[in-house]
């Protein structure tokens, strides 16, 4: 039965192909010419087309004229010599509390030194030992071959100092804050950020490209309407909000405006609405607080409810790079995802040596230090409000302060006038100067630093200074 | 297609089609196409070699003559954004051996359609019209032409 059905099957088979052949007998005419053109056509495209590039042709006319036209534009377009970016003021030697100019010596009152550990012969001394010790680099990342006891060392010292569990270094300030946040946010979490905070923890919040909630420098009110929509949007979807995580991220004190932040508010806010507190204290670690352990020390909060502390090390301690302390769960996260401590060079050991020292000369027994930087904090406050004119930003017990110039007077241009006045009087002072792309801009202002070892004089000094340049300028 | 090799390619658009048994494999798809289609009861053998050459010869202008730029994020900055696939395919050398390939199939599926249909005049025309429509634009009078602004950006 099958042999007969398949002998069948292909004799149709056979007689449908002998019917295909007999038609191409009767094909029409135009057809068949039509194919045999087809055919000459494909036989010349395979046998006589050789592959060449499509250009455009220019004549030599043409190519001229475009050689003619040309003109060089100069290497250095013409400036106007007195542009500030060709007169800048050029340091020479330690930027301690007096810097050379110029060949002349003025007090410092620019850079961030709050405690004058720049230039201290004691740190000083113990980097050199630690050059002649482990040699300048550590030459590796800090999973690489990078680690040294002296890591460890200061990692234990700054957790010791914080009383947290773990701690954990950093070889950038900046890139310290800056990678913390996204090792712990991820895509879809939220963070409410204060508009007020620095350009690190920007990039930092914008690298973790999670859902940010910016709200009002330090205003609590703006930051419970944002938790409180925040709330009733987890309500309408519960299963989706128990995967998100809600971060705060704040500064101790704000480098850019030089208060505090509403920390024991936050805190309760924290317990109402369920996020985790990430707070940079860069500029108060060493500066705040009864023994410059911070703004949680001035507000007599228990450290452990803040999830995480970072600091930068290029501040008050005067050494490079910066730091994290907090529980051990929280700090040994970052150890595998913290871009900047994977991938990064670990901090040479000559650095964690004056870290270190630094550590010792704050730690030591009945050390005023911090003490006196908030009294004399204090005192510059209460000076620079008795100069007229000036608006002055910033709390009283804050070492950083920012100086505007009151009504609308308020221009970079009269800034720079000033600290070029002051600079001829022997005063450095600064115009805060921000990037382009920074998410609020403040405004102009001088920012003063305030460095421990100023005497009473010097402070008195600074002010007239100020008023004479504040009379100079608006005149 | 590149994987491991030292030199990067700016537009794997431009080489892929280049590569050890792609013009094969080209065959053998259309004729899985024209064997799915003689599977179909109600076709005769005729009008499947019609819907084969249909198919093929739009499936072809689309991918072809219609859709720009790479599917790929290309190193060649952007220049290949506003080429369709034929102009990208061996950098704009015309007359390479990819693109006579490309230009014959069509027209021998003419061919066997036309060997299969038994010259019918319908599907004459059909077949002639798609056949067109694949091998026109694949002409080098035509690169970079966008009639009536159609697709231009």
């Amino acid at each position: 039965m099958g042999s007969s059905a398949n002998q069948d099957n292909v004799a149709s088979l056979a007689t449908d192909f002998y019917s295909l052949l007999e038609s191409f007998k009767e094909t029409p005419f135009y057809h068949l010419l039509f194919e045999i053109f087809l055919v000459l056509t494909v036989l010349w495209l395979i046998l006589f087309r050789k592959p060449r590039r499509i250009e455009k042709k220019l004549t030599e006319k043409e190519k001229q004229e475009l050689i003619d036209e040309w003109q060089p534009e100069p290497l250095v377009p013409p400036v106007d010599a007195n542009h500030p970016a060709l007169n800048v003021r050029v340091l020479d030697g330690i930027v301690g509390k007096t810097i050379e100019i110029d060949g002349k010596k003025s007090l410092n009152f620019a850079t961030f030194n709050f405690l004058n550990f720049v230039g201290n012969p004691r740190i000083a001394d113990k980097a050199i030992q630690a050059v002649q010790k482990y040699g300048v680099g550590s030459c590796g990342p800090r999973g690489f071959y990078g680690t040294i006891d002296i890591h460890l060392e200061l990692e234990e010292r700054l957790a010791h100092f914080f009383n947290c569990e773990e701690g954990i270094i950093y070889s950038y300030g900046f890139s310290t804050v800056a990678s913390i946040i996204p090792a712990y946010s991820k895509r879809n979490d939220i963070l409410f950020v204060d508009e007020g905070v620095h350009y690190a923890i920007q990039k930092g919040v914008e690298a973790s490209r999670s859902t940010v909630k910016w709200f009002r420098h330090n205003d609590i009110s703006d930051l419970e309407r944002l938790l409180a929509e925040q709330d009733i949007h987890d309500k309408k979807n519960p299963k989706k909000a128990r995967t998100l995580r809600r971060f705060l991220i704040i500064e101790g004190l704000y480098m850019n405006y030089g208060d505090l932040c509403p920390l024991p508010r936050m805190v309760e806010l924290k317990y109402q609405y369920k996020y985790r507190i990430f707070m940079d204290e860069s500029v108060s670690f060493g500066t705040i607080g009864q023994t410059g352990r911070g703004v949680t020390e001035y507000y007599n909060i228990d450290r452990r409810k803040i999830d995480l502390i970072s600091s930068s090390l290029e501040y008050s301690v005067g050494s490079i790079g910066g730091f994290a302390v907090g529980s051990s769960f929280v700090v040994d996260h970052q150890r595998l995802s913290a871009q900047g401590y994977c991938f990064s060079a670990s901090l040479p050991p000559l650095l964690a040596a004056a870290a270190i020292e630094a550590l010792n000369i704050m730690e030591e027994k009945d050390t005023t230090l911090c003490d006196t930087l908030m009294e004399k904090s204090k005192r510059l406050h209460r000076k620079l409000l008795d100069i007229k004119g000036y608006l002055i930003v910033g709390e009283d017990i804050s070492p950083l302060k920012h100086l505007r110039l009151t009504n609308s007077q308020n221009t970079v241009a009269r800034l720079e006038e000033i600290v070029e006045f002051a600079q001829t009087r022997g005063i450095t002072i600064t115009v805060a100067r921000y990037l382009n792309d920074e998410h609020h801009l403040p405004e102009p202002s001088i920012r003063l630093i305030l460095n421990v070892e100023m005497t009473d004089e010097e402070l008195e000094f600074l002010c007239t200074v100020l008023q004479e340049a504040r009379v100079k300028v608006t005149v | 297609m590149n994987v491991g090799i030292a030199q990067g390619e700016r537009n794997p658009n431009s080489s892929w089609l280049n590569s050890r048994g792609v013009w094969l494999t080209y065959i053998i798809l259309v004729f899985v196409l024209h064997f799915i289609l003689l599977s179909i009861p109600y076709i005769t053998t005729s009008v499947a070699w019609t819907l084969t050459t249909t198919i093929h010869n739009l499936c072809n202008y689309y991918l072809f003559h219609v859709v720009k730029g790479a599917p790929w994020e290309t190193s060649d900055q952007g220049r290949a954004r506003r080429f369709t696939f034929w102009e990208q395919i061996d950098d704009g050398i015309q007359w390479t051996g990819t693109r006579k390939f490309l230009q014959i199939v069509p027209v021998v599926l003419f061919f066997i359609a036309s060997f299969y249909t038994k010259y019918d005049k319908t599907h004459f025309l059909i077949n002639l019209a798609t056949m067109l429509l694949a091998v026109v634009p694949k002409f080098p009078i035509f690169f970079g032409v966008r009639l009536l602004d159609i697709n231009r950006y």
